[in-house]
């Protein structure tokens, strides 16, 4: 009977390495599936076919039964596929492999809820590999579980404070009409879809992996052009893609996707400098953002962000909406990686830009935080918003 | 045809066109043209697509210093003569030829294969194992190469310091984008070597993967492709050796 062991404990106390170490005493070689591509995927493949041809053995274990079935194309390349649908390749990937030991960390937060059911019942029920995991959702009830406590009293957020540097705005109503995208001809993500975000209110962005959360985010700040969209901003044409983003401050779902610079002063300098001609720049003035970084646990503007652990990358990926510059705050699974307490904090804050006048769109398959926020739900699922 | 016998193939191609003349360049793009309608079909429109998209810049560039700035031909200079624009036009058209016959065998070739994933092509390699394992992690790297500049974009784009149109803007940050794409390049090759590879030991999978199966490298059309090449070919040394233009 394979081990299972659950590493438990909040943000900053080891649970990663402890990870690490457990599958070393494994003593033999294990899978590893962490919480973004560069650890999810092997980056040896160029096509979702050879991502498992690379992992797929002639002699696993005969009492492992496939997870998952592929129905995306085949020769789709695996970076492109949702954070979601990368975790449910690499579990595919896993259960066809020979490996005899499994390592989740934090992965499994970015499955929807009825993937991640699956996920952890095939992690249940099959008894011919060990498995390590750590997970701010999912706490298998039966597993040996390691409780791990605080360690030191770096990256501590401010909340308070965060919410006291809030600054008044008045978020333009979004209304999006006949949107259609694809990213390959006869695939389309949106086929006519349509939908309004109204000022002052926080909207959940709710599907099953792969069904256009993300896609719609980047097309609303103008990264990808749609095949065909109205949209207007309080009733006045807005095309991104043309013109520039003007009103969305975007946290994506990977932090280190966001960054414009090696350390958090380049990074906001340059967003400022973008921001400069319409006036907006005094929102990212450096002694405001210092203060909100300090509150959002980074003492320093010069800290490099990639020496940041990931947790902390992620609330600090925060910053750039909160700091107010744009009037609507886009947060791609904000939850990922982050502890109970963190999300709780982060509900609220969320509620107090809302009142605050911004306009909220989140992407979570984390229902708890969802709770702790009125929003409204948009259902994301067969080509339409509803 | 085996990837063996492309190689082959294009290799010997490409040989060809940088040693022969005019009436060999002739020869050259008959039997690449036999090539494409043989072995690719219709997909070898899209491959010399591609080659044109690649050829068409460094052309006009050349005939923009050759023709227009220079206004003679290297061999009129290095002969002291006073040569022409003409002479010049003609240096460049023949260059422009030989390149554009190499870019297009090698995606016309490369098009033979599209039904294949990379990682296929290299394992039906016959080659060095040490040569097929950096074969991958080149591809690799490429991906990872492409998949940074995509992220890159995106970030920059978001944050409005560049746009997805032609822009001032994109010109006086572009440099921003060569630094973020290198910066995201880095960190996920590094993440991927500090957390899956060492715990996975992923690269020891590649080996069972990439061994070879077949015991002929090359099969029958390889082999005619090969000799038609091979034919050409002496036939350009033996045009070079009795003066052919």
């Amino acid at each position: 009977m394979g081990s299972r062991e659950f590493i438990a404990g909040p943000n900053f106390s080891g649970r990663s390495r402890a990870v690490h170490a457990r599958a070393q005493r494994f003593g033999v070689p294990t899978y590893f599936i962490g919480p973004y591509a560069e650890a999810a995927l092997s980056g040896l493949s160029s096509t979702i076919e050879d991502e498992i041809a690379i992992y797929r053995a002639k002699d696993r274990a005969a009492d492992r039964p496939q997870f998952g079935a592929i129905v995306t194309d085949p020769h789709r390349k695996p970076q492109t596929l949702s954070g979601g649908e990368q975790v449910l390749l690499a579990l595919h990937c896993f259960s066809l492999s020979a490996y005899r030991a499994l390592a989740i960390d934090t992965a499994l937060e970015q499955l929807d809820t009825a993937n991640r059911g699956d996920a952890l019942r095939y992690l249940d029920a099959n008894s011919s590999f060990d498995v390590v995991l750590t997970d701010n959702r999912a706490r298998p009830p039966n597993w040996t579980c390691t409780q791990l406590t605080a360690s030191g009293t770096r990256f501590i957020c401010n909340w308070e404070g965060v919410r006291g540097k809030i600054r008044p705005q008045h978020a333009p109503t979004i209304a999006i009409q006949q949107l259609s995208f694809g990213y390959r001809p006869g695939q389309d993500v949106f086929s006519n879809a349509a939908v309004a975000l109204e000022r002052g209110r926080a909207h959940r962005l709710f599907g099953p992996n792969g069904s256009g959360k993300t896609t719609l985010l980047k097309i609303l700040v103008g990264a990808l052009v749609p095949r065909s969209a109205q949209i207007t901003l309080d009733g006045v044409a807005y095309e991104p893609w043309r013109s520039g983003n003007r009103a969305l401050a975007l946290a994506t779902q990977n932090p280190d996707q966001q960054w414009c610079g090696a350390t958090l002063r380049e990074d906001l300098a340059r967003r400022r400098a973008a921001l400069a001609n319409r006036g907006e720049a005094d929102a990212l003035a450096d002694g405001r953002v210092a203060d909100l970084a300090r509150d959002l646990g980074v003492p320093s503007l010069d800290q490099h962000l990639y020496e940041l652990p990931l947790a902390a990358r992620k609330r600090i990926s925060w910053l750039w909406p909160f700091a107010g510059a744009h009037p609507w705050i886009m947060l791609d699974e904000p939850t990922v990686g982050q502890d109970d307490d963190t999300c709780r904090e982060l509900a609220r804050t969320l509620d107090a830009l809302c009142s605050a006048g911004y306009g909220v769109v989140f992407v979570t398959h984390d229902d708890a935080f969802a709770s702790a926020v009125p929003h409204r739900v948009l259902h994301v699922e067969n080509r339409q918003i509803s | 045809m085996t990837p063996n016998g492309a190689i082959v193939f294009t290799l010997v191609v490409v040989v060809a066109a940088m040693m022969s003349r005019m009436s060999g360049l002739v020869v050259l793009y008959l039997l690449c043209a036999l090539f494409a309608v043989i072995e690719v079909g219709p997909n070898a429109a899209a491959a010399l697509r591609r080659a044109a998209i690649l050829m068409v810049p460094l052309a006009a560039f050349m005939v923009l210093v050759w023709v227009g700035v220079v206004g003679r031909a290297p061999a009129d200079i290095a002969a002291s003569q006073p040569g022409s624009r003409a002479g010049a036009l003609v240096y460049v058209s023949i260059v422009c030829a030989r390149l554009f016959l190499i870019v297009a065998i090698v995606q016309i070739a490369a098009m033979r294969f599209a039904s294949i994933t990379p990682l296929q092509f290299i394992k039906l390699l016959r080659a060095p194992m040490a040569l097929k394992r950096l074969g991958v992690l080149t591809l690799s790297l490429i991906e990872t190469l492409l998949q940074a500049v995509d992220r890159a974009h995106t970030a920059l784009i978001a944050s409005g310091v560049i746009t997805r149109r032609l822009s001032a803007r994109n010109v006086f940050n572009g440099w921003v984008l060569v630094q973020t794409v290198w910066l995201t390049a880095i960190t996920s090759v590094t993440g991927r070597m500090r957390d899956k590879w060492p715990m996975e030991h992923t690269l020891g999978l590649l080996d069972p993967l990439l061994a070879e199966t077949r015991k002929d490298p090359l099969r029958t059309p390889d082999k005619i492709w090969i000799s038609c090449a091979a034919v050409a070919v002496a036939g350009i040394v033996w045009g070079d050796f009795y003066g052919l233009p």
